[in-house]
């Protein structure tokens, strides 16, 4: 069952109630890091990795919009009070198993962008209607970054299987990174997810989402002639 | 082990004014000034890959050409990478780890705001360019202000990234060296 209320402001989330503003910190907290973690152990290395200036600039902008993504989240946390280190890697929160892949080769950032950022839009989709509107506004304002980002995959993973060897080497990738990612959206019985949806901060449970992710990353995959691999479903 | 020492306020503003103030991508395909000689051979000195002739790039699409030639320099990215990080672990001496790296993801991201539009109005005047094309500028420039930083932040005059600006800062876009030209747009 939800509870009705909207958040215009960061100054009026002074005086929802405290689960609300707990559900909202946590949120904001676990974006920050997120963005963050996702620029510095892939996007970042990932211009080392690719194949031409085009490819390396295109790659550093990326990663610069994924650090912006991170600023943004952070700010709006400070506004909200939430202390930075509680928004940097290290302050005592674990990175999320997939940022534990190694990255290797373009390959595999290709794959990364083409189905851990489609992961990510999923998310941030999930916000565009969140009742807490300056989280709203800065998952709008998110959005046609983190879509540009999935097409950058889409475009490189054009490009990668036009040769045999090319598609090879990007399936590799796919069925190395892809069973890292259906478990990014959470426990089938997450408590926080309840929470998240009680007060329509979110509104899909994480095995909706999950369910959309796999259909998604399939037709997307589909598209440039690959699989996915079978993956075990997070409990 | 040197005393770390907060970062100076004065140099930063002072950068992000320059940024503010440069001519982003005015001058793409424009003839060449004997100003954009000089900071171009300034440029190709400090790289010290050898002797470098100056190319340019007339339109989007051939920018885009040059951008994807089966020539490009990767000892000229790997001297700009090398020179980048020697300039990075000197700052990391002097200067506190996390305040550095937010100085620098908070310029960049800024920056990444301006120069992302400046691009977009130089695709829309000029015509003819990849739509991936205005983020590739945007991360070419973005990344020329974060080498600035650093540059700035240890006082290394003489590093290429001082020319390298001045370069984007005219309007121009230095799109990196090709066989034996070093080829700006």
């Amino acid at each position: 069952m939800s509870e009705s209320i909207v958040v215009k402001t960061v100054e009026e989330l002074k005086d929802a109630p405290e689960e609300y503003r707990d559900a909202v910190a946590k949120l904001v907290i676990s974006h920050a890091i997120n963005e963050l973690y996702g620029a510095q152990v892939f996007d970042e290395p990932a211009i080392a990795y690719a194949p031409t200036p085009y490819a390396k600039w295109l790659t550093c902008r990326v990663a610069m919009e994924e650090y912006g993504h991170h600023v943004r989240f952070k700010q709006l946390g400070q506004q909200m009070g939430i202390a930075e280190e509680r928004m940097v890697p290290g302050g005592g929160k674990r990175p999320l198993s997939i940022f534990e892949f190694p990255l290797k080769t373009w390959e595999e950032f290709v794959a990364i962008k083409l189905l851990a950022d489609l992961a990510e839009i999923l998310q941030v989709e999930d916000l565009l209607h969140c009742t807490f509107h300056p989280l709203r506004n800065l998952a709008r304002a998110t959005m046609p970054e983190e879509r540009f980002h999935a097409q950058f995959g889409e475009d490189f993973s054009a490009e990668l299987v036009k040769t045999p060897d090319g598609r090879a080497r990007l399936q590799a990738a796919v069925d190395e990174y892809f069973p890292y990612l259906p478990s990014f959206f959470g426990g089938s019985k997450s408590k926080n997810n309840e929470i998240f949806r009680k007060w329509r901060i979110k509104q899909r449970t994480n095995d909706e989402m999950r369910a959309d992710f796999m259909k998604r990353a399939t037709e997307v995959a589909a598209k440039y002639g690959l699989t996915l691999p079978e993956v075990r479903q997070a409990a | 082990m040197s005393k770390l020492v907060a970062l100076p306020a004065p140099l930063l503003q002072q950068l992000k004014d320059e940024t503010a103030a440069a001519a982003w991508f005015a001058a793409l395909g424009e003839p060449f000034t004997g100003g954009d000689r000089a900071d171009a051979e300034a440029y190709a000195a400090s790289l010290d890959v050898g002797a470098l002739e100056l190319g340019q790039a007339h339109d989007w699409p051939e920018a885009e050409r040059v951008l994807q030639a089966p020539d490009w320099s990767k000892e000229w990215w790997d001297r700009e990478e090398a020179a980048r990080r020697a300039l990075l672990a000197e700052a990391q001496k002097h200067h506190p780890e996390r305040a550095l790296w937010t100085a620098l993801t908070e310029l960049t991201t800024a920056t990444g705001e301006i120069v992302h539009g400046k691009a977009a109005a130089a695709v829309a005047r000029m015509g003819g360019a990849a739509k991936a094309s205005i983020h590739v500028a945007a991360g070419a420039a973005s990344q020329a202000v974060y080498q600035l930083a650093l540059a700035r932040l240890v006082q290394a005059p003489s590093s290429p990234f001082e020319s390298k600006f001045r370069l984007f800062a005219a309007g121009r876009w230095p799109l990196g060296v090709v066989g034996t030209r070093l080829v700006l747009f």
